[in-house]
């Protein structure tokens, strides 16, 4: 729609106006994009979402609090007890210190404000930002003045996008995908022209990049990989070896400086193309120069021999570090991207992460409405010129599509690129079909003889006849008519999903009343409030990994594993405790000094994300540590199915998770009515006694059960006597049955 | 009571020693010997007894398979190569009998009685065979058994289990065989390829840098990639399934599935989409003829139109609660 009044007024307006129109629109897609991530804050209240964000938030009032270097040097003994995490070395710094440095700045304006509002609207303000910097770098490829604009808005509300940056999702992707697109824009700009000052500007911004995202990896190959290609099609120049090399110096210096990442820049794999590609631009460098001194033939067999040794130097040196261990092979999170089986059978951990699933097509409709089918056609624009930034289009394109198929996550860094496609195709579509102009036949037919022999070599067969343009009004009418139509069902689409999908912050639940009410279910805040009120400052709360931030950031208790998942075996060793017996899991809870057990509950109300449907992961997490006393086989019935009724198996009822989480259930139906309304399934009467834990805490709704794990007996009894003798069952007299006392020989 | 039972235990034992007539040790050394030559040892009914008897200071790995092709066991043929290399290269690195493990196999068709009397219903079935004497002897008389259930195992994890259940002994790694035909064959390929591609370039290199296949390249994988063909790929999901009904259903319920045709026709309704975009916006206004043009663009739009309307359909059978929607399929 903007882009109809721009053109309409293109012809008659002068370009002071224009500019003034452009940053009037511009400002107006920043409050779009602004506002449409609004719905959360309105709905609920400024809170922050989700889980990964509360160790953000928790960790920025770390920073505000203790200033920068405390916040460099800080060890966390609140999570992971007893181990402690090493906060200040392990994560990235960037999303912590803008907020910090947008709260000081706010200070100094006298502008009070609390840390958790910014932190809480850091991630809208920051798509504004994302949309101009999509401006920009939509503006390098193409002369259309439309495109720019469309590509921001498409950005600004396009859902791919607003899923990981709406009000209160304060993660690292809030500021990382501006940063991604900034400095692909920069990249571009340098490439261009060949300019140090750019090289060094896009260096500055992926430094910034690697400070706030894992994800900067993506940037760490595709770089080298829009170098190759343009090597590969005969396309240096002094400017591709200028950018790049200015690039990968400074940028790589950037990036060691984050304690995190420190030496990894050339000690791993993913980061060798990089090395491989600045290697051989300097190669190829010296070759342009010495091509310019020697002759013709002696020049050949020198560059031959050059070549050859060059390349099996390189790769014998790879493979010699690589063996002896200096470079470490492929991450597991990084090659698991290549061989899709490979994170299924070695690291469960990562498997079990829902959004490392890959991306079924709804998904990208869901996320991209009709950007989806524009994409291969502005791909397909791109190679009408295909000048250098149009080669990297495509490459980010291909690239982009296959990451974002293997792994629904990495859908955010497909946006980018499928917005300033499609916004190329809409742009041509509608500067042809908008333009007031009516060829004349004359002229064209006298100029289609002229060009149509100079085009015709290197081009697309679709270009090769000259553009004369739109004849007829009725088409122009035909076209723009079904385009506006496109433009505002995505518009509508972008909000409909915005509204129902991303705009909930799991902390909270809304439900529907029968009346039509908005219903709140608030048992996650209830239960962390209880932690925090009744229970000693120090004590430990034993949960799955899923929760420790939030418990750590709203209930301020020390966690034992947490989603920042850095050591595999004591998750297992969670997981070993939640699917054993009671007798097996007592000593490992004393063993780790727990206070408190958490679960999350569904069955009541129907909430499927609960603790016994991700309890297979824990399962299979500890049995990749002890695999002869975890089986997942026990924990499905003869029948292969995972059952948590009647016919569940043994060992699955033994479990403590299982007890934990049907603990007394069937009291709140009447006799034989229990049912499990996730699962949807009846079950038994008998409900599952626990003996090592007592109950301490219910939410509401039973989301949340929070048990106090029990001190020794008082008399020296096993906890399963002192819980018989404390029901009045009569102690039975095992002893007589067991026959002669042998000697174990373990 | 207790007396007599025990007594008659001992009997027994002392019986089935008697039976066995050799003492462990020389039992190891013959099957020892038996395993240096051929490894893993073939048992028969008889030998299977006085193999796995106890006394025994020795363990054993018994895989109780039915190979021969009436019995249709896939899972047997296919393990069979893993258990003859790790079988070999633990024969192979234990000259000496250090680590006092033998790995054997008992066939279906040489072994029946043992198949009825352990009452296997399926094959194969390992066995592990702790020793009950000397010093490495375990408490637990019943043999350890592996589990089937994730398809055929590598020779390595059985190598795991094995070890794991013997600490303190060695181990032999398992030794792959080079593959030297493979290698050849790979030369060989790579060689050939690059004499084909250096003779064969004048042809090739215009192929190679025609800017319309490098178009259609991307421009299909980008429509495979987005129209969830990894999803397939990784998952492995069904083509297509039946509705129930006897009929073929294409489009699976459920937002986080989908079937293989089902993405192609996806696929195939986003190139048409894309193809119907690109000629409104590159193919018609180089169309010089005005009535012409005119056709085309009414054809495009109007097949941009359905296909579109088509599409959206077919997303809300995927999401229920989905608004939106194009006439003419509402």
């Amino acid at each position: 729609m903007t882009a109809k009044s721009q053109d309409l007024l293109a012809g008659v307006t002068a370009p002071k106006v224009r500019t003034l129109l452009r940053v009037v629109i511009l400002f107006f897609i920043a409050g779009a994009a602004v506002s449409s991530r609004l719905f959360s804050v309105i709905r609920f209240e400024s809170i922050i979402h989700e889980f990964d964000p509360w160790f953000n938030f928790r960790a920025t009032k770390y920073l505000v609090a203790n200033g920068f270097y405390k916040f460099w040097d800080w060890f966390d003994d609140r999570t992971w007890h007893p181990l402690g995490r090493v906060t200040g070395g392990t994560l990235y710094p960037g999303l912590m210190v803008t907020s910090g440095a947008i709260y000081h700045a706010l200070r100094a304006l006298t502008i009070p404000v609390d840390i958790r509002n910014i932190c809480v609207l850091l991630a809208p303000a920051f798509s504004g930002l994302t949309a101009y910097a999509t401006y920009l770098l939509t503006n390098e490829m193409t002369t259309s003045p439309s495109a720019g604009l469309l590509a921001a808005i498409f950005m600004g509300i396009a859902p791919g996008y607003i899923s990981r940056s709406v009000a209160g999702s304060y993660d690292n992707e809030a500021i990382a995908i501006f940063l991604l697109v900034f400095t692909f824009f920069l990249w571009i700009k340098a490439l261009k022209l060949g300019s140090m000052l750019w090289g060094a500007l896009c260096a500055l911004f992926y430094g910034y990049m690697v400070a706030s995202w894992g994800g900067y990896a993506f940037i760490t190959c595709l770089l080298p990989m829009h170098a190759l290609v343009l090597i590969c099609m005969g396309r240096y120049s002094t400017r591709l070896y200028v950018s790049y090399t200015t690039w990968y110096a400074l940028g790589t210096l950037a990036s060691m400086q984050i304690p995190f990442v420190g030496f990894l820049p050339v000690k791993t794999s993913e980061h060798m193309p990089a090395l491989g590609i600045f290697g051989f631009l300097q190669l190829i460098g010296f070759i342009q120069y010495v091509r310019s001194a020697i002759s013709g033939r002696q020049f050949q067999t020198f560059l031959v021999t050059l070549l050859v040794a060059t390349f099996g130097l390189g790769l014998a040196g790879l493979v010699g570090l690589t063996s002896l261990g200096y470079i470490a092979p492929w991450g597991g999170r990084f090659y698991s991207l290549w061989d899709t089986g490979y994170a299924k059978i070695h690291i469960p951990i990562i498997a079990s992460v829902s959004e490392h699933q890959p991306t079924a097509w709804p998904s990208f409709f869901f996320d991209l409405n009709f950007l989806i089918w524009l994409f291969p056609a502005g791909v397909y624009l791109c190679f009408q010129n295909l000048r250098d930034e149009h080669v990297f289009i495509v490459v980010y394109a291909m690239f982009g599509s296959y990451f974002a198929g293997v792994m629904v996550r990495l859908m955010l860094t497909l946006t980018p690129v499928v917005c300033v496609a499609a916004a190329i195709a809409v742009s041509q579509i509608l500067d042809t079909y908008l333009s007031v102009k009516v060829p004349i036949v004359d002229e064209t037919a006298a100029s289609s003889t002229d060009s149509a022999p100079k085009k015709a070599k290197g081009g697309l067969r679709a270009t090769e006849k000259p553009n004369v343009g739109i004849f007829n009004n009725l088409s122009k009418v035909v076209v723009t008519g079904a385009m506006t139509i496109y433009l505002l069902m995505f518009v509508t689409h972008c909000t409909w999903v915005t509204s129902n999908a991303y705009s909930s912050p799991s902390v909270v639940l809304a439900s529907r009343l029968p009346d039509g009410s908005q219903h709140i279910i608030d048992d996650y805040r209830e239960a962390y409030q209880w932690l925090r009120q009744n229970t000693k400052e120090d004590a430990k709360i034993m949960s799955w990994w899923d929760y420790g931030y939030q418990i750590g950031g709203m209930a301020d208790r020390p966690t034992l594993v947490d989603n920042n998942t850095w050591n595999n075996t004591h998750i297992a060793t969670v997981g070993k405790a939640m699917s054993s017996r009671e007798e097996v899991s007592y000593p490992i809870m004393r063993q780790h000094e727990v206070d408190y057990v958490l679960v999350v509950f569904g069955g009541l109300l129907g909430y499927s994300g609960d603790d016994i449907n991700k309890f297979l992961w824990m399962v299979r997490i500890a049995e990749g540590i002890w695999p002869d006393e975890v089986k997942e086989r026990d924990f499905f019935t003869a029948r292969g199915e995972y059952k948590v009724d009647h016919d569940a198996t043994e060992t699955m009822k033994n479990s403590l998770m299982y007890k934990m989480s049907y603990y007394n259930y069937n009291t709140l139906f009447p006799s034989g009515q229990a049912v499990d309304r996730v699962r949807g399934v009846r079950m038994p009467d008998q409900g599952p006694v626990l003996d090592t834990v007592e109950e301490a805490f219910t939410s509401e709704n039973w989301i949340i059960r929070i048990y106090k794990v029990k001190d020794l007996d008082n008399v020296g009894r096993d906890h399963g006597a002192a819980a018989a003798f404390a029901r009045g069952q009569k102690k039975k007299k095992i002893q007589k049955k067991r026959g002669a006392r042998v000697l174990r020989v373990d | 009571m207790r007396l007599f039972s025990s007594l008659f235990s001992l009997l027994l034992l002392t019986a089935g020693a008697a039976a066995s007539k050799k003492s462990a040790t020389d039992r190891f050394d013959e099957y020892h010997v038996k395993a240096q030559s051929a490894s893993p040892v073939k048992l028969k009914d008889a030998s299977y007894k006085s193999l796995t008897g106890a006394p025994r200071d020795y363990s054993v790995a018994v895989l109780l398979t039915a190979l021969d092709s009436r019995f249709k066991c896939q899972l047997c043929t296919e393990f069979q190569p893993e258990w003859d290399l790790i079988s070999k290269s633990w024969a192979k690195g234990d000259k000496s009998g250090d680590s006092r493990m033998i790995f054997s196999t008992l066939d279906f068709s040489d072994g029946r009685d043992v198949f009825l009397s352990l009452g296997l219903q399926t094959a194969p079935v390992l066995l592990l065979f702790q020793p009950t004497a000397g010093p490495n002897a375990v408490a637990v008389q019943e043999p350890l058994r592996f589990d089937f259930t994730s398809g055929p195992p590598t020779a390595e994890q059985i190598h795991a289990w094995v070890s794991r259940h013997l600490p303190g002994r060695p181990h032999p790694p398992v030794k792959r065989p080079i593959n030297w035909m493979r290698w050849l064959s790979t030369v060989t390929i790579v060689l050939g390829l690059g004499t084909v591609l250096v003779t064969a370039s004048p042809y090739i290199l215009p192929i190679v840098q025609n800017r319309n296949i490098w178009a259609s390249i991307s421009l299909i994988s980008i429509l495979l990639f987005t129209s969830g063909h990894m999803f397939n790929h990784i998952r492995k999901v069904p083509y297509v399934a039946g509705d129930g009904r006897g009929g073929v259903s294409y489009v699976a319920p459920g937002f986080q599935s989908q079937f293989g045709l089902e993405t192609q026709i996806v696929a195939a309704l986003y190139g048409i989409l894309s193809f119907c975009a690109i000629s409104l916006a590159v193919k018609v206004p180089r169309i010089a003829d005005s009535k012409t043009q005119q056709v085309a663009v009414i054809a495009w739009g109007g097949v941009l139109f359905l296909v579109y309307s088509f599409l959206l359909s077919v997303f809300r059978i995927k999401n229920g609660g989905y608004p939106f929607s194009l006439p003419p399929f509402m």
